[in-house]
């Protein structure tokens, strides 16, 4: 196996736990039965994941938060307007319908779950790997997809023509809300995770 | 008399969740801020009983916000509130004299626990 494939390998294995993680917190927060499912996690060309990003012209409310430490990473939490809805009235624990339209409760419900998601993955990084990390505040942007994603991977694009993303999909009790978490390793700490584990 | 609250994070869905279980236990909110800097500039007008205080927020965080109110009330009771379960930053507010705290996400018996035990 190529040390490229065995970080991605590794990378693989901090996301699943780290999503095991997540669905545990989620389903706390929302006292519901939460599951995060890992999607995909793979290194894809920038160019073609913009495309694709900007051809689903969707409407999204998303938090946008820095993984600061020994492996710094880009973490984007995105939901459609509809599921953000959703959201609000679970968090608040009402009846679903009653929030009817975005407002500061609804952005505020999305960066609370996006802060508590990504306080769950850096806590899988320091404890189960001794890597030290730090969320930043949460910044939450309402947007289209395709916008809110070149925006995310700005820094990285002056640095590389590809991507690490780890893609998830959320399903809350019955509900398949349609969130989802973007893992973006900054430079240096895919080699941070390979020392950390005795893999590099 | 009702014990005087004033809710520090800058999510204003924490802020409204913590006040309905809080409200519902007698405690009466007199203020709420959004970030460290508000938040000393609300214990200097409004002198709270009590105070919730979250760590990861933007302008000032919470372990500062806590420690310069400190300064300003030695006998201040101040509950972090986090979703950080990070020994360090959770021992750095206990060292600096919080009196203790919640971990986010949180359940109505432990906010009101904690809450209890700061007011004594």
């Amino acid at each position: 196996m190529s040390e490229t494939t065995r970080l991605d390998k590794m990378i693989q294995l901090v996301a699943e736990q780290a999503i095991e993680k997540s669905s545990q917190v989620l389903s706390k927060l929302l006292k519901q039965g939460a599951k995060i499912e890992l999607k995909q996690v793979s290194l894809m060309d920038i160019a073609l994941v913009t495309e694709k990003m900007n051809e689903e012209d969707k409407e999204v409310v998303a938090a946008f938060i820095g993984l600061e430490g020994d492996a710094p990473f880009k973490f984007l939490f995105s939901v459609g307007m509809a599921d953000a809805l959703q959201i609000t009235d679970l968090f608040l624990g009402q009846e679903t319908g009653t929030t009817i339209a975005f407002d500061d409760m609804t952005a505020s419900a999305v960066q609370e779950v996006g802060n508590i998601l990504s306080s769950a993955i850096s806590n899988v990084f320091s404890q189960d790997f001794q890597v030290e990390m730090k969320p930043t505040p949460p910044e939450v942007i309402q947007d289209y997809l395709g916008t809110l994603f070149q925006q995310f991977i700005m820094d990285l694009a002056m640095e590389s023509d590809q991507i690490l993303i780890i893609e998830s999909k959320f399903k809350i009790v019955r509900s398949e809300l349609d969130c989802y978490m973007y893992l973006l390793p900054l430079a240096g700490s895919t080699e941070a995770l390979g020392m950390a584990t005795g893999m590099k | 008399m009702s014990r005087k609250l004033l809710l520090v994070d800058d999510a204003p869905i924490i802020r409204l969740k913590l006040k309905n279980i809080l409200q519902a236990q007698n405690y009466e909110v007199v203020g709420e801020a959004n970030n460290g800097v508000e938040a000393i500039e609300k214990y200097k007008e409004l002198k709270p009983d009590l105070v919730t205080m979250d760590i990861v927020m933007p302008e000032k965080d919470g372990i500062e916000a806590l420690g310069d109110i400190l300064k300003i009330d030695s006998n201040a009771k101040v509950v972090m509130v986090t979703a950080i379960d990070q020994r360090d930053s959770l021992m750095k507010a206990i060292q600096l004299g919080a009196v203790d705290y919640i971990i986010k996400p949180f359940e109505d018996e432990r906010v009101i626990e904690a809450i209890n035990k700061a007011a004594g």
